[in-house]
């Protein structure tokens, strides 16, 4: 499945309007901020259409999947919109990531839990929130909807970072490690980088992270971070290979990378980062970008290169010209 | 004092899903319960007319039975100290509620999440690794270095 759809659903005492744009989005947040009754309203409008009272407008079929049968019926679903709400026993089992993997479905799942096995974006975790002071309309807030800038705690200004974690360690790492020289250490994984980032302790720390994937990490990162009162600076793109793409090294219709949804098929693809990985492979296939996850290739490793990739990344944490201070190291070596 | 068990646990006391468990269980003396009233009003904003009848400001008049999930959790944390609730059904602005509770009795919670418990020194015991931590720097690094969620 594929698209944006927006999600319009109300009686006469409530109303609830959202964007679901990718096969995987979480609902969190206080309590008594109106989850429960978002899926009662859903639940009860496919139990009885019109009949209900409810008005439900979307251009695709929403679903509610409780714990009854839940495997029977997901199979049997395409092309819904899967609302399952924290009750549901299953959302953390091997079984429901496998189904969920290939599914022609989106998913709209409420819980506060961490889902590790489910590789959802850090941009499509939302709290519910009252949108007027009548307290009759609501709307969807996210909690993390602008990655850099939510995460910079305390950060206003420029940040000059004394440790850079990387959440790959292959290409990711190798590219960054030309632009933070010695300071960039490779976490090996987005369940190490809690590790990483309390290993630094008070140093300036900066982790780079696979945005696209990383949902499940970000809620434990974030507490810790606000409570340990450390200087860390979380970043995080969709992925690497989106700061490739985006880099512009190959062509790339901008709206791949730009209206994604409508490209990156659920079927196909678990999360967006293994489309703009596809993407970065298919697009650099016959050239000399040719994508390796392993290995870098050399011309991305050139200075015209490097500064392509330092124009996509944000400002307030490039690095004074660190790879002209590694190029100059090496020549001496 | 307060005991939270970190992410899964496998013990028959356990209530996954409290909201339900609530429903079939509570005692009508528990709705008009002050303590419970304050909580129905802080957490839903909802004014308890009586055992059976709530008044929300979002829905109008509401069984008991369609308080949040959050509030019947609380309730329950109160009322039923033989169980082990399932905390994971409250967001962060149930946490002060929890700890009053837990300042009259000991409880049990299960958590798969790192509530904010605020800034104020607390006593809780991570039931996992038998530890007490009394403030959310060493709660959080608690949980995390053991990876309990």
């Amino acid at each position: 499945m594929v698209g944006k759809y927006e999600i319009k659903v109300y009686n006469n005492k409530v109303q609830y309007k959202l964007t679901i744009k990718r096969n995987i989005t979480i609902l969190q947040g206080n309590s008594a901020t109106g989850k429960t009754e978002l899926i009662r309203l859903i639940s009860e409008y496919e139990a009885n259409g019109a009949s209900s009272g409810i008005t439900l407008n979307c251009d695709k079929k929403c679903t509610v999947l409780t714990s009854v049968d839940w495997e029977l019926r997901l199979l049997s679903l395409k092309e819904h919109i899967i609302f399952i709400d924290e009750t549901a026993n299953f959302i953390k089992s091997k079984r429901f990531a496998e189904l969920v993997k290939g599914s022609d479905n989106y998913f709209v799942i409420v819980t506060r839990d961490d889902l590790s096995q489910l590789p959802y974006s850090v941009d499509e975790i939302y709290g519910l929130k009252n949108a007027s002071d009548s307290q009759k309309y609501k709307n969807y807030k996210r909690i993390y909807n602008e990655m850099y800038k939510l995460y910079c705690f305390d950060v206003r200004e420029r940040f000059d970072p004394d440790v850079v974690i990387t959440e790959d360690s292959n290409s990711g790492h190798e590219l960054f490690r030309l632009l933070y020289n010695d300071k960039c250490i490779a976490a090996n994984g987005k369940s190490n980088i809690y590790q990483c980032i309390s290993k630094a302790k008070q140093k300036k720390t900066l982790a780079i992270v696979d945005g696209a994937a990383f949902g499940s990490e970000i809620g434990k990162i974030y507490r810790y971070i606000e409570t340990s009162h450390i200087k860390c600076v979380l970043y995080a793109p969709e992925s690497f290979e989106y700061l490739l793409l985006e880099a512009g090294f190959v062509d790339v219709p901008k709206d791949m990378l730009k209206k994604t949804h409508q490209y990156a098929d659920s079927v196909k693809y678990m999360s967006w980062e293994e489309y703009y990985t596809d993407l970065l492979f298919q697009k650099t296939r016959d050239t000399v970008y040719k994508y390796k996850k392993s290995k870098l290739a050399s011309a991305y490793k050139t200075e015209t290169a490097l500064t392509k990739i330092l124009s996509v990344i944000p400002n307030k944490i490039i690095p004074n010209n660190s790879f002209n201070n590694k190029r100059e190291n090496d020549e001496e070596k | 004092m307060l005991r939270i068990y970190y992410g899964e646990p496998e013990s028959p006391k356990y209530i996954f899903n409290p909201d339900v468990f609530f429903n079939n269980t509570y005692e009508e003396e528990w709705i008009t319960d002050p303590l419970s009233m304050k909580m129905i009003k802080d957490i839903d904003g909802s004014e308890v007319k009586g055992s059976r009848l709530i008044d929300s400001p979002f829905l109008g008049a509401i069984p008991t039975e369609r308080l949040s999930g959050g509030v019947k959790t609380l309730i329950l944390m109160n009322f039923d100290t033989e169980h082990i609730f399932n905390a994971s059904a409250c967001g962060d602005n149930c946490a002060s509620w929890i700890l009053k509770i837990a300042q009259n009795k000991d409880i049990t919670i299960r958590l798969g999440y790192l509530m904010n418990f605020g800034e104020s020194r607390f006593n809780i015991e991570i039931v996992n690794i038998n530890k007490i931590v009394h403030t959310m720097k060493e709660l959080n690094e608690a949980v995390l270095d053991n990876q309990l969620i």
